[in-house]
């Protein structure tokens, strides 16, 4: 019920993701120019474009994983200036908000499976390590990932261990998750395996930002579709019209490259 | 050869006395120079300024001098400095100087080659600082020198050749004064070698085999 | 001043029995590496062998057997001959176990793609497999070398009167030991820079010319 009217009516709700006016450059390579954007509650953004448009720059600037020139970060309410100095605190604050699931996974690999999951909860929301593995292993199982608890995640094949990245970052019960090409470095076949975990996630109305090139999760999953090229956010609204009508020149070129493959 | 053995027998247990010695000075020189090289691990790199000068200096001296300078230093020197130590003290802390310096090195290799992406994951899960160092890097900083910390406590142990010239009375002093009285050096060095071998040989093999095992996970 | 006259008199030893025993370590451990990559088990054995027993037994042993241990008829060698002899030995152990990492870093590929030109074994040799191994070596190798350059101090205990000889000696005599053995610290600290830089002149070069 509550999903039904998230989706007819998002405009109505708070923003969970707020980004104003976003500026980075490394040395003199300008990387972003001016990016906002903003992100409903239980919505999901996908975001596109080429090679070396931004695109993670702006994910990693969003838990200040990079730290931005200027502009203005709002996630769950905890606001950050770039001009200002970010106390530990409100970063903590911030970074539990926002889950984040890389490329290369970022497993810790001399944990197994569970301590993966369960350490985080410890050190950061301070639970104990019953209550922890409990939530992890409910987590697991969810991911359909109970037998590998006790394994390493060596021994995991790639599409494993993406979701119990996934599972990692779900368990300090982050308001926003953030995904980076999360399928990038998966065989297409293995990729599915985490496309459905999130496609799962996204229904029960978890806020999501994903970074891909899947555009059939794209069009089918995400509420809204942002294009990104040269640093800039050049389009941005609902992904079945842009994919159908885009208006931009670069969108147009973008899109050709990546559907006639 | 019929001399060796009859060499190795009647000063087997005064060498087997010697070849103690230079194991306790090589576990006591490990057990002090670690802990300290991991210290001086983070001072190399530390933003306080003491504690990275300190640092610097113990570690580019303990690598920089040979063992044996760092011993004479210790014996011969330090009584110059109204600091008189025994044998086996200075010699500790000759080896516990070198120990600390090179395992610092070590370590701080193997911290650096912990994946930035994971202590990029740690950050983004809101760990601290502290865990991060805690649960990822230190951890596995140490897993990745263990074989290189391995190989170099052999060569410490080997090492601990040279505090005879400290009159410590290890296994290669006692060598020395049963050549020196008996004159039959080369019976006497060979079975001395071959004792250090027997010690060094097995454990450089255990040195290879950690590499190994501990790959396993990565 | 008079201190460090007395301490640098040992500089020549010290320099010579390194650039010496580095020369013999070199040469002699071209056939080790041969045998170590053997297929012939007994070769192979042999190699492994010699190398594990060359350097499981300290240095000092080596030379101590060299010097007091061995006599070819009533000839003994002399303390320089022994102390090069001895770490020179020593040094081709580790030495070849260098080489044969370098060579078994070049990849598997660069042989099969020199056996699929037809290339003669000594071309693969010499301008494939050898370049790259060098190129690979060169880091360990220079490591080993200022290694050596603290480790001719040992011949010191066999009385070559080099920097560690003079040191100690000067430090009997005045009684200022302390401050003697810094200085000699430093000599050596100061010795392995140039070498230090060689070793990163040489690796920036040799990535120019072996650019992966
Ligand atoms: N640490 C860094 N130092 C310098 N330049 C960087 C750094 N990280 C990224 N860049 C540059 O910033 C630009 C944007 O990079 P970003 O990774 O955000 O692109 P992207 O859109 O995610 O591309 P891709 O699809 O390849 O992942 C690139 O030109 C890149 O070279
Ligand atoms: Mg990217």
């Amino acid at each position: 019920m509550e999903q039904l009217m998230i989706e007819l009516n998002p405009q109505t709700t708070q923003p969970v993701v707020q980004v104003k006016n976003l500026a980075k450059a490394y040395g003199s390579n300008v990387v972003l120019r001016d990016v906002s954007l903003s992100v409903a509650e239980g919505s999901v953004t996908a975001m596109i474009g080429p090679s070396g448009a931004g695109k993670s720059t702006v994910l990693r600037c969003m838990n200040l994983l990079e730290q931005p020139d200027s502009g203005e970060i709002v996630i769950d309410g905890h606001c950050i200036n770039a001009g200002k100095k970010t106390s530990p605190k409100s970063l903590a604050a911030l970074r539990r908000s926002a889950g984040m699931v890389f490329q290369h996974f970022n497993l810790f690999p001399h944990m197994t499976v569970l301590r993966n999951v369960s350490l985080p909860q410890e050190r950061v929301l301070g639970c104990s390590r019953e209550q922890a593995n409990e939530k992890s292993m409910e987590l697991l199982k969810r991911m359909g990932l109970a037998d590998k608890a006790d394994q390493y995640p060596s021994r995991c094949s790639g599409g494993q261990q993406q979701r119990i990245a996934i599972a990692r970052a779900l368990a300090l019960g982050p308001r926003v998750m953030l995904f980076d090409e999360p399928t990038s470095a998966l065989d297409p076949e293995v990729g599915v395996e985490v496309l459905e975990v999130m496609k799962e996630l996204a229904s029960t109305g978890m806020t999501m930002v994903v970074v891909t090139h899947e555009m059939a999760f794209a069009e089918n999953v995400a509420d809204e579709l942002v294009v990104m090229a040269d640093g800039g956010i050049i389009e941005k609204g609902h992904p079945g019209q842009i994919l159908k009508d885009p208006q931009h020149e670069r969108t147009r070129r973008f899109l050709r490259a990546v559907l006639e493959r | 050869m019929n001399n060796l053995v009859d060499v190795a027998i009647e000063y087997g247990p005064t060498l087997l006395g010697g070849l103690k010695v230079s194991l306790t000075l090589t576990i006591l020189s490990l057990a002090l120079g670690l802990p300290i090289g991991l210290l001086f691990s983070f001072g190399v790199t530390a933003k306080n300024k003491a504690f990275r000068y300190i640092s610097v200096f113990f570690v580019e001296v303990g690598r920089g001098a040979p063992a044996l300078v760092l011993l004479q230093l210790m014996y011969y020197g330090l009584p110059n400095a109204n600091i008189t130590l025994s044998s086996m003290a200075s010699a500790c802390l000759a080896l516990t100087w070198t120990t600390a310096a090179y395992s610092a090195e070590l370590i701080r290799g193997g911290m650096q080659s912990v994946p930035s992406g994971e202590i990029e994951g740690s950050h983004a899960l809101g760990m601290s600082y502290r865990d991060c160092l805690r649960f990822v890097v230190i951890p596995q900083g140490l897993r990745i020198a263990l074989p290189s910390l391995m190989g170099f406590a052999v060569l410490l142990f080997q090492a601990t050749s040279l505090a005879y010239s400290v009159a410590v009375p290890e296994l290669m002093s006692q060598a020395y004064s049963i050549g020196s009285s008996t004159f039959q050096y080369l019976p006497v060095f060979i079975v001395a070698g071959l004792l250090y071998a027997a010690i060094s040989i097995p454990a450089t093999w255990l040195s290879v085999g950690a590499e190994r095992l501990l790959s396993r996970h990565l | 001043m008079e201190m460090l006259k007395a301490i640098a008199i040992g500089l020549p030893l010290t320099v010579l029995v390194t650039i010496l025993a580095l020369m013999i370590g070199t040469v002699v451990a071209l056939p080790i590496v041969a045998g170590l990559r053997s297929r012939n088990r007994l070769i192979w054995l042999m190699s492994r062998g010699l190398v594990d027993l060359l350097r499981g037994i300290p240095p000092v042993v080596w030379l101590f057997i060299l010097y007091y241990g061995i006599s070819i008829g009533a000839v003994r060698l002399s303390a320089l001959q022994a102390g090069v002899l001895g770490l020179g030995v020593v040094a081709a152990a580790y030495l070849a176990e260098i080489f044969r990492g370098a060579i078994s870093a070049v990849p598997k590929g660069q042989w099969e793609a020199s056996s699929a030109l037809g290339f003669h074994r000594a071309t693969v040799w010499t301008r494939i497999v050898g370049p790259q191994t060098a190129r690979a070596a060169i880091p360990a190798y220079t490591t080993f070398a200022i290694g050596l350059l603290k480790d001719s101090s040992i011949a010191s205990t066999i009385g070559v009167s080099e920097i560690v000889f003079m040191s100690s000696q000067y430090a009997r005599q005045s009684g200022s030991g302390i401050l003697v053995f810094f200085v000699a610290a430093g000599i050596y600290i100061l010795l392995s820079v140039p070498l230090g830089l060689l070793s990163r002149h040489l690796d920036i070069k040799m990535r120019k010319a072996v650019a992966r």
